[in-house]
């Protein structure tokens, strides 16, 4: 019964469209948190993004293979044309480029066109939008402002009124004139929330907010065919898509086994993608060893089950899946809130106490056991992968809590008779560590009880939800915290920008206001990456050593296991997605195209 | 009157209807004699007290109170089963490009470490007062502090915090446990019996508070009748109109984390309604009796009927809710915890060692689930079964349905 | 009758206007502000003012509360505050799931347990009577956690009898083949409690008068199980049942969350975790409406059942 259900799952999909990509090779992969929509100014969730990625197209995109990532045209002919020492950008779109049919446009074929982007850009900063990227364009480009300001005022954003930084000089030509030197606007280019979008569309499609979150209309290799929110959502390829042939350069040996493989190929070849949402982690790795998924990441808890050190575990190997690993481009840190009477100042005794708590965290212990080894501990700022990382650079910050307690000895944090430390002063004291009620932060909390216990710090844990330590921590109430910041884009600047006083309430959670560090960062922000801001950014993270804001503790691995099918998959940095650029093995079976495994099926 | 009287001296020749509801200090001693005669309520009522006493001597810090040391190595097997076969101890991992070249370089700043030489002091060895006396350096900022020898205390901490450093690193962690260890290598055995004494206690203090607001509220309610109870019965009515699980995450909301005594309040605050509306009815059906009418007749007050002459009538359908409750609640806590409720860090209960857990069966490490829901499971069954011998006792009508 | 129908709904509103209070106090007052986390991760004070004022929580509370009045009088929602959605069409959505999984459940454990407690009651008292008891109390000492956690790893993942989870789109399929496991876990949790109960009811009922005379009068045993105790008994157990079905929409969220069931349960804790008032808000209001209206009907349903039974 099963069986002939299948059968005619496949032969009604094989029916369906005839283009490069095949449709009876289906793609199963899984996402662990729900999405939340498909407008690229709405919406911020990774998940979302991942989607987003495949339905729209941004100007520029990195190359599969080049690591470091590297930008290159995607819609666009070429990189931008940079002139006037980084403050005017000029991109052509590449002609003949066509969104997919929609009745928004009224049964005629839409173009793509350089004042799509010129409108996506607007959206950013559309009050009414509340785009949560509007920091990407916001104090950029010239005359933009203006407009919004306008807009806050009318409560109407004018689409159609001249903005001096966002013209389009003919139709395929987009300009950008920035009030300020920026080089990282071609970043900018590349990062989804910049995707075309048709103002047809969005007009038709949008709700009170001016978001269209669930009619994505776009331009890329895919288009959204089934959506049941946070459960499904299955992708198949866009049948007017104009293609590319895969044709990337290896940067290494298992890049070479890849290119072999892949060179030539007319892309993309997988002709539906399905796309589960599984919060439980028992539930997504059962589901991947059962065969119901083809791709999937592996989170920290899983990692000890499939993995020995960095390497599969036999029985894995034997059923020929493949892992792919990358140090994910994100940092995690404790931060302690510089603004805060006990931990804030920049008073020698203050730096003391930070950095004896700094030198009390075992780093090692928080990889081996709360990232169960998928980590490693994070020496520069800067992590791997990202425009202005030093691979060489090793932080003298250490765990040394015999050290750590003579330091506070030293600088007069006496034990009192229960054995705890007070302040100099004498006043007794305990450190509110702020995590979210999640088994990660769970274990965080152990960790730093554990590590403070060891130099006598009493710490109390002060759990909340995310929204409400969101809130606290934008308004500077929070004492301490661990936080982590993935790169939005690859350049050391996503990360330095952390530490600067004017993001205080934004994204400077520990609320730093260090006038050295600002100074540093001002001149830096004005330079090309390259050693001049290399050498400043040595000297900021000199500055986070000595005056302890923060304490960095890992870069989390990222792996993703593949089954054998699956051939050419390379995981990429910055890319959430690499769907398009991979392949499946013909099935041998009719599995492939159920949502069952083979166990089951049988 | 006389027969009134008689009756609330428990003196008048009971009804056979009429037993549970009497006054009558015969009442606890043959609920106790026909208790007694019960095997499965007998067994079960030791059990339970050997959890309770389990829970005073982990509760008085006499036994498991090193439950939170790691003496074994991580995910350590249970005993029986033997060592693992292969160490899987991470190796150092190295990737392509990943940052891990050797050379680590030494940069030059020109950044100034406003403690850089307090730090370069300490690192070579000298202590506070050393560095100070010999100039090189600035004194430590307590040197205003007026003890007569001002190193001594900071010396004395020192040695002490080098000598538990000293103490704690020769312990040799176990390759097994007795019942297995956690991914700390904490011995489950110990985590069980610690885990034990908070979710009991959590179980009987949110059962507690539970009963009391349900009685309280119930007896106020059916005493008094007309408005108040109409008022009573409305809150009622709104509270369990809402859904248990979003009342759950609301009060859990209102109250933060702050200990074990949230959970107890999350539970006990939400708890109450079952409670409240049998002692809604058993107050409604007893005001009306005549022992009550007579202790009016001497005038007895309100409160002194309520809680002084009603109340010991009803005590025992208070008991037997109470102990459903505790049972309930122990088991409530697991999904608290699963949510994200539970007990805080420095507190470990059958609920946070279940969730835990929960990822440890699929790597194959199953002895902290077996445990957790073992001891579980065993004191839950004997509480419920104890609660089934306690209601036949004290309720004999209903010995019939209980199935003797 | 009617009167006493419109008497009973009438009496309804004072009960709803106390619930949409004590919700609305509960999720304005320690919600969490909602604003900080649709801002994003760069975000100043004068766009998280600007969200707090599209989303209309910088009005005052009596503003707020005519509102959401209005709301639940015209049964409109509006929109889920971190993905747009309409309120309506996430909850008609995710109910589909949710039942597929609780009818079959419910009506599964119903009759099981019914038919078990039955065969326990002819036999009362007897060995088989006390282990069955017994088995049933240390069945129930066991976490549903742990049911889930064991039954996906032993019956889907090692034995492969069942997927280990998904949801697809056809109702068959999904009732068959999707919905197999998480409805025998469900089984296993529940048949244990109402077996317990069940069984109760029928005692309560072999022991009345009437059973006795019937018994006297020559009426076979069977006779009397299945027709009389059974049909008198069926009145606690409708009430029951009407009680539990509001609660068990939201109450299987852990299988739900386990098996990628896209159902009510699951969506009410992502509602939660994200601080989705409209989402929150609606869903309560209408558990409370059920709530109250299967309370209604069992009350209704006890007077079909048996007219004796006086309505006031």
């Amino acid at each position: 019964m099963r069986r002939a259900f299948v059968i005619l799952i496949v032969a009604f999909v094989a029916t369906v469209s005839a283009h490069a990509a095949d449709p009876n090779k289906v793609l199963r992969t899984v996402f662990p948190v729900a999405e939340t929509g498909f407008d690229p100014a709405g919406v911020q969730d990774l998940y979302s993004a991942t989607i987003e990625q495949m339905l729209f197209e941004t100007l520029l995109t990195y190359d599969y293979l080049a690591r470091p990532a590297k930008l290159v045209p995607l819609t666009a002919e070429a990189l931008p044309e940079v002139s006037d020492n980084g403050k005017t950008y000029t991109v052509r779109v590449k002609k003949g480029i066509y969104f997919i049919d929609d009745p928004a446009f009224k049964g005629k074929k839409r173009e793509l066109v350089a004042a799509d982007y010129a409108y996506a850009l607007k959206r950013l900063i559309d009050p009414k939008i509340r785009s949560p990227w509007a920091w990407l364009v916001e104090g950029k480009i010239v005359g933009l402002d203006e407009l919004a300001e306008a807009a806050k005022k009318s409560g109407q954003f004018d689409y159609d009124a001249p903005v001096e930084g966002l013209t389009t000089p003919d139709r395929y030509t987009l300009q950008i004139k920035l009030r300020e030197s920026d080089y990282n606007l071609p970043y900018i280019l590349a990062h989804e929330p910049t995707s075309a979008v048709a103002r047809e569309v969005i007009d038709t499609y949008r709700d009170v907010a001016g978001r269209a979150m669930s009619n994505p209309v776009g331009t890329g290799p895919y288009v959204l065919k089934q959506w049941v929110r946070s459960s499904k959502i299955v992708l198949e390829a866009n049948p007017a898509y104009r293609g590319f042939t895969w044709d990337f350069a290896p940067g290494d040996a298992e890049d070479a086994s890849i290119v072999a493989t892949m060179k030539g190929k007319k892309m993309p070849q997988i002709g539906r993608i399905e796309v589960s949402i599984m919060e439980e982690d028992q539930a997504r790795l059962l589901a991947f060893q059962n065969d119901e998924l083809d791709l999937m990441n592996l989170e920290g808890p899983l990692a000890p089950n499939v993995l020995d050190g960095d390497k599969l575990k036999p029985e894995f190997v034997k059923k020929g899946i493949k892992l792919s690993r990358i140090v994910d481009p994100s940092i995690g840190y404790v931060y302690w809130n510089l603004q805060d009477p006990i931990v804030g100042g920049l008073s020698k005794e203050k730096i003391a106490l930070r950095r004896a708590m700094a030198m009390a965290y075992d780093v090692d212990e928080e990889i081996r056991v709360v990232r169960n080894g998928q980590a490693e501990e994070v020496q520069y700022p800067v992590p791997p992968g990202v425009v202005g990382h030093d691979s060489h650079y090793r932080s003298p910050v250490r765990y040394d809590p015999v050290l750590a307690n003579k330091l506070l000895d030293w600088f007069g944090y006496k034990r009192g008779a229960d054995g705890y430390r007070n302040l100099p002063d004498g006043k007794p004291f305990t450190i509110r560590y702020a995590s979210r009620p999640d088994s990660l932060g769970r274990q965080q909390d152990e960790l730093w009880k554990k590590a403070l216990d060891g130099i006598g710090i009493r710490m109390q844990v002060q759990k909340d939800r995310f929204p409400e330590l969101l809130k606290l921590e934008r308004q500077c109430k929070l004492m301490m915290r661990t936080a982590s910041w993935i790169a939005d884009y690859p350049d050391g600047d996503n990360f330095m920008q952390l530490l600067y006083s004017k993001y205080i309430g934004q994204n400077n959670n520990g609320c730093a206001k260090i006038p050295e560090y600002d100074a540093l960062y001002e001149k830096a922000m004005k330079l090309p990456a390259g050693p001049e801001r290399d050498r400043l950014y040595h000297d900021m993270a000199r500055i986070i050593e000595v005056y302890a804001p923060w304490r960095l503790d890992t870069s989390t691995y990222r792996n993703m296991l593949i089954q054998p099918r699956v051939v050419g998959f390379r995981k990429h940095p910055i890319l959430h997605a690499e769907w398009a650029y991979i392949d499946i093995a013909p099935a041998n079976g009719n599995d492939v195209a159920t949502g069952l495994g083979r166990r089951a099926a049988n | 009157m006389a027969t009134d009287l008689a009756a609330l001296r428990g003196t008048r020749a009971p009804t056979a209807r009429e037993i549970p509801h009497t006054v009558s200090p015969g009442l606890w001693t043959l609920a106790w004699r026909r208790l007694r005669s019960d095997t499965v309520g007998m067994v079960s009522l030791v059990i339970v007290a050997a959890f309770i006493l389990m829970m005073i001597l982990s509760g008085a810090g006499l036994i498991a109170s090193d439950w939170n040391r790691e003496v074994g190595v991580n995910y350590a097997p249970p005993t029986f089963l033997g060592e693992e076969a292969t160490a899987t101890a991470p190796a150092s991992i190295t990737l392509p490009g990943a940052g891990n070249a050797a050379g680590a370089t030494q940069y030059k700043s020109n950044i100034v470490d406003p403690i850089g030489d307090v730090i370069e002091a300490l690192k070579a060895g000298k202590t506070p007062g050393e560095a100070a006396s010999t100039g090189t350096l600035p004194p430590p900022e307590t040197a205003e502090e007026k003890s007569v020898d001002p190193l001594a205390e900071v010396m004395a901490d020192i040695r002490k915090s080098e000598a538990s450093k000293a103490a704690a690193k020769p312990v040799e962690r176990k390759a097994t446990l007795p019942f297995g260890g956690d991914k700390w290598g904490r011995d489950v055995l110990k985590k069980t019996i610690k885990g034990s004494e908070t979710s009991i206690f959590v179980g009987l203090a949110a059962a507690t508070l539970a009963t009391f607001l349900g009685t309280v509220f119930g007896a106020i309610a059916g005493y008094f009748g007309k408005w108040v109870d109409d008022a009573f019965n409305w809150f009622y009515s709104v509270f369990s109109s809402i859904p248990y699980l979003l009342l759950i995450l609301a009060v859990a909301a209102v109250l933060q984390q702050k200990g074990i005594f949230t959970v107890i309040l999350i539970l006990g605050l939400t708890g109450w309604t079952g409670v409240f509306r049998l002692m809604r009815a058993e107050y409604l059906k007893h005001k009306s009796r005549e022992y009550v009418q007579a202790a009016d007749a001497i005038g007895a007050s309100n409160a002194r009927r309520m809680f002084l002459h009603i109340f010991p009538n009803v005590s025992h359908v208070v008991l037997v809710q109470l102990s459903i409750l505790v049972v309930g609640f122990i088991k409530a806590e697991v999904i608290l915890s699963f949510l994200g409720f539970g007990v805080p860090v420095d507190v470990v209960s059958w609920g946070s060692m279940l969730n835990e857990a929960q990822n440890e069966l699929i790597l194959g490490k199953w002895w902290q689930l077996v445990a957790a829901t073992t001891a579980m499971a065993i004191l839950v069954t004997a509480f419920s079964l104890f609660t089934d011998a306690l209601r036949d006792a004290l309720d004999p009508k209903l010995k019939g349905r209980a199935g003797a | 009758m009617s009167a006493y129908i419109i008497r009973r709904l009438w009496q309804m509103l004072p009960t709803m206007l106390g619930v949409v209070l004590l919700v609305f106090f509960i999720f304005n007052w320690v919600g969490g502000d909602p604003a900080y986390v649709l801002a994003g991760k760069i975000s100043n004070q004068e766009q998280i003012d600007n969200i707090r004022r599209q989303l209309g929580v910088d009005q005052p509370y009596w503003v707020q509360l005519g509102i959401f009045l209005k709301q639940i009088v015209t049964a409109d929602f509006g929109a889920s505050w971190s993905t747009n959605e309409r309120v309506s069409h996430i909850l008609l959505t995710r109910l589909g799931p949710s039942l597929t999984v609780l009818v079959p459940l419910t009506i599964l454990a119903t009759l099981i347990s019914i038919g078990l407690a039955l065969a326990v009651a002819y036999v009362r008292g007897s060995f088989t009577d006390r282990m069955v008891m017994i088995v049933c109390t240390v069945g129930l000492s066991i976490s549903i956690l742990v049911y889930i956690i064991v039954f996906q790893y032993v019956f889907a993942y090692k034995l492969g009898w069942f997927p280990v989870q998904g949801w697809g789109d056809s109702f068959i399929q999904n009732l068959f083949v999707y919905a197999s496991l998480p409805i025998l876990i469900g089984l296993v949790v529940s048949i244990a409690p109402n077996l317990r109960l069940y069984r109760t009811f029928f005692l309560d009922e072999i022991n009345q008068d009437y059973v006795r005379t019937a018994r006297a009068k020559g009426v076979s045993e069977n006779r009397i199980m299945w027709i009389h105790v059974l049909r008198n008994a069926s009145i606690p157990i409708i009430t029951f049942l009407m009680a539990e079905l509001p609660g068990l929409l939201l109450g299987s969220f852990l299988i739900e969350r386990f098996f990628s069931i896209p159902g009510i349960g699951r969506e009410v804790i992502l509602a939660v975790e994200r601080s989705d008032f409209p989402v929150i808000k609606a869903i309560t209001v209408y558990v409370a409406f059920a709530t109250i209206a299967t309370n209604l009907l069992a009350d209704l349903t006890y007077k079909a059942v048996d007219p004796r039974v006086q309505l006031k």
